[in-house]
């Protein structure tokens, strides 16, 4: 009796042998499948982000378990390999969530810096409006000054200086010296507008022919174009015509009068008048 | 003659379950599986909802390897391949997630660089005028 049950323990155990080497050889050891590492080291890197790992916890809690289920050794190649597809589209899947999230959050700083940027510009804008305005405002009564010294009128046609006879030798072209002042606050006006353009025009009174009359004003007006090309004023600025005794001011009758007549205008453009 | 009959009858006992059972396993090897339809419509829902959110636009690869999932899934249907189904069915759907989630990271990170871009060239004009006018 005690023999037989001693042979049937050992058949059993031989028999148990073979049987665990006959399975270790048909299937090999359980294995994790490949790529299961990688999926868990790019859910580590998003669980160790600051930003990101906080803002997907539901998503990540699902790819960790995702996750978990690829690491398990697997004797089933092609499951394994569908549990690693899965925890990698998972995990990626969490970090894209967590990455729009955050977008969402820093949308909020972005408005602010936005709204801050808007102000600053609407500030700046309105100092430099001020700023321009007070320029503006500085340059006009610079002008006006100007326009002062020149004893200059404004008219439609814009400033009339006129230039008395008196500025000129009796019956001839020939400018004074003491026309050089009044002169000389032109030029500094025209180097300060170089925009504005002049028309010399001059006249006489009604004594002596028109021919002479005609001439006399044409030389003087060139006399005064002349001048102040000298003065370094462009001479595509400056235009000179004489129109002899056609406009008269006053009357020609009186001595007053007619040496009112006999003058130079100095007609400044306005570019501003122009231009509208 | 007892003894055999009553051998008899318990064999007779023994054996009409076994034939039950063999039939009914050979009837279940026999029966297709049933497809895995859950699975099936969860993709499909995902990927439609990828295409609503204009994946196409912003994770078109994820989105186009969702779709080839699913037709995947659709063909081991037609085979009887009922395990595969379901695991192509599964991945379908995590791609077409996925699509969708980066859409989304996309969509969040543009509206942002535009907010970010219109700031800076605020800043930018503002320096530009602030500079012209000393």
């Amino acid at each position: 009796m005690t023999a037989k049950t001693h042979r049937m323990n050992t058949n059993a155990l031989i028999a148990a042998t073979v049987s665990s080497i006959l399975l270790a050889a048909c299937a090999a050891a359980p294995q994790i499948p490949a790529g299961a590492a990688q999926a868990r080291s790019k859910l580590t890197q998003l669980r160790s982000d600051q930003e990101l790992a906080t803002r997907a916890p539901v998503a990540i809690q699902e790819a960790d378990a995702a996750v978990r289920a690829a690491e398990t050794p697997q004797k089933d190649e092609a499951l394994g390999a569908h549990r690693v597809y899965i925890a990698d589209r998972k995990v990626d899947t969490a970090w894209a969530l967590a990455e729009s999230r955050l977008a969402e959050d820093q949308r909020a700083a972005l408005g602010a810096d936005r709204e801050g940027a808007r102000l600053d510009a609407r500030t700046r804008e309105a100092d430099a409006a001020k700023l321009a305005a007070a320029a503006s405002a500085a340059e006009s009564a610079e002008l006006q000054r100007q326009i002062d010294e020149l004893q200059a009128k404004e008219t439609d046609r814009g400033l009339v200086l006129t230039l008395g006879d008196v500025l000129f030798e009796s019956g001839k072209a020939q400018l004074k010296s003491a026309a050089a002042g009044n002169l000389n606050t032109l030029v500094m006006f025209l180097n300060n507008y170089p925009n504005r353009t002049v028309l010399i025009e001059g006249y006489t009174d009604s004594v002596g022919s028109d021919d002479y009359n005609q001439g006399l004003s044409s030389r003087r007006a060139e006399s005064v174009q002349a001048y102040l090309v000298g003065q370094g004023i462009d001479r595509g600025r400056l235009t000179a015509s004489g129109l002899g005794e056609s406009a008269p001011v006053s009357d020609n009758e009186s001595a007053t009068g007619r040496q009112l007549n006999r003058r130079v205008e100095v007609i400044i453009s306005n570019p501003d008048l122009a231009s509208r | 003659m007892n003894v055999t009959s009553q051998d008899r009858r318990g064999g007779s006992r023994w054996h009409a379950p076994l034939a039950v059972a063999g039939a009914l396993m050979l009837a279940a090897c026999a029966s297709t599986p049933p497809a895995p339809t859950a699975s099936l419509q969860a993709a499909q829902q995902a990927i439609a909802t990828a295409e609503r959110a204009e994946a196409g636009n912003y994770a078109a690869g994820e989105l186009a390897e969702a779709r080839a999932k699913l037709a995947s899934a659709d063909t081991a249907v037609n085979e009887k391949e009922m395990v595969m189904a379901e695991r192509f069915a599964d991945e379908s759907r995590a791609n077409a997630e996925l699509a969708s989630a980066k859409t989304s990271a996309a969509k969040a990170k543009a509206v942002n660089d535009e907010m970010k871009l219109s700031t800076g060239t605020l800043i930018e004009e503002m320096e530009r005028s602030s500079g012209a006018t000393p």
